[in-house]
């Protein structure tokens, strides 16, 4: 090296050109990509984990000899997978060439929507899963001794426990009543980071268009 | 960010974020991409400065900060590192200043950890050493050898005696 890096520096620099600054147009154009690919990420992996999470549920139920109710869960959380994955789908029709701020906004449209919906569908799906859990785990086969203990010592109605199937049916109607909060803490709890995320960079992005 | 504040707050110190930018990344778009960050940071955070040190130190703290972070961020991501990159992207880097020597220069500071390049620039930017620690955080006491061992290092790198 001839020069000193001194030198070279200020030579360099000399030239206007080299400091052209490039055109700051698309703040948010990357983030926005970002954000909504780690969503889908993160919902896609939910979406095997339900998948993944009834199967073995159902193995379980298989050798604990309650396969109506192993079954029954099974389906209902196909179903779950299923709607999500139609929702994937509708997320994947979110314009990317719109600009930045208008994709986000159609993205938090697009959660606010598939809330709603789940919540409507977990009205259903919620005490469905709670009872068929429920009776799957008191008439499996596993549990015959416990049953027999416990009719011992107290009426059965229909070869349940009277206080305890009370109990589960409350639970099974609260979670239908207020299936829309529970899911939406649910969403909050999975989503929270990306959600605030979003919610920030809307805000930003609005204090940028005014 | 209004085009008022990035006319008179942003585009006077541009070449400073430009320098900058320059010495974190690698390719044209990653520049790019530092680039807007830090102007998007500046805006952001422009209530916090409280005019306590000069409004171009300030700049140079906040763009240093920020390349740091997403040289950081992009190296615990893997996706970035230099090994990944293509031919082509180096080339179209080496190409980023008109002179050679510069894009050389260039080439050896980001051979250089992220706090030594940012005193390095520092540095060759004129700022005295009580500046540089002011920026860096850093007491001024040891910016002095601190320089001169990065100077050594990179005359060896250019010299191509350190890889």
């Amino acid at each position: 090296m001839e020069k000193s890096i001194e030198t070279i520096w200020k030579e360099g620099f000399l030239n206007t050109e080299s400091l052209i600054a490039p055109k700051v147009n698309s703040l948010y154009d990357k983030k926005s990509l970002h954000i909504m690919a780690k969503f889908k990420k993160m919902f896609l992996n939910n979406i095997w984990g339900i998948i993944i999470g009834s199967s073995l549920l159902f193995t379980g139920a298989y050798f604990a000899g309650a396969l109506l109710a192993g079954s029954i869960v099974l389906i209902m959380m196909l179903y779950v997978a299923y709607t999500a994955y139609n929702e994937l789908k509708k997320l994947e029709k979110i314009d990317k060439a719109e600009s930045s701020y208008l994709f986000l906004k159609s993205f938090k449209v697009w959660i606010d929507q598939s809330i709603e919906r789940y919540g409507k569908m977990y009205r259903v799906v919620y005490p469905i899963l709670i009872l068929a859990f429920y009776f799957g785990i008191w008439f499996s086969d596993s549990l015959a001794d416990v049953r027999q203990k416990v009719s011992e010592h107290s009426d059965l109605f229909f070869g349940l426990h009277l206080g305890t199937t009370i109990f589960v049916l409350s639970l099974a109607l609260l979670m239908s009543i207020f299936s829309k909060s529970i899911h939406r803490k649910d969403v909050k709890t999975i989503y929270g980071g990306i959600m605030n995320k979003l919610d920030s960079s809307l805000a930003e992005m609005e204090e940028l268009r005014d | 960010m209004s085009s008022d504040f990035y006319t008179s707050s942003i585009q006077p110190h541009s070449g400073i974020i430009i320098k900058i930018c320059r010495a974190y990344t690698d390719t044209q778009e990653d520049f790019e991409d530092y680039y807007q960050e830090v102007c998007l940071q500046i805006w952001k955070s422009r209530n916090n400065f409280k005019g306590q040190s000069e409004w171009s130190t300030w700049v140079y703290r906040l763009s240093l900060n920020v390349s740091m972070t997403l040289l950081k961020k992009r190296k615990n991501n893997q996706q970035y590192t230099a090994s990944d990159l293509l031919v082509e992207e180096v080339s179209e880097e080496s190409r980023a200043f008109a002179d050679e020597s510069l894009n050389q220069l260039y080439r050896g500071i980001r051979q250089l950890s992220e706090v030594d390049r940012a005193v390095i620039l520092l540095y060759l930017e004129e700022k005295s050493y009580q500046e540089i620690a002011d920026i860096i955080g850093t007491k001024p006491n040891n910016i002095g050898v601190r320089i001169k061992r990065i100077k050594e290092r990179l005359k060896k790198i250019l010299d191509g005696k350190v890889n």
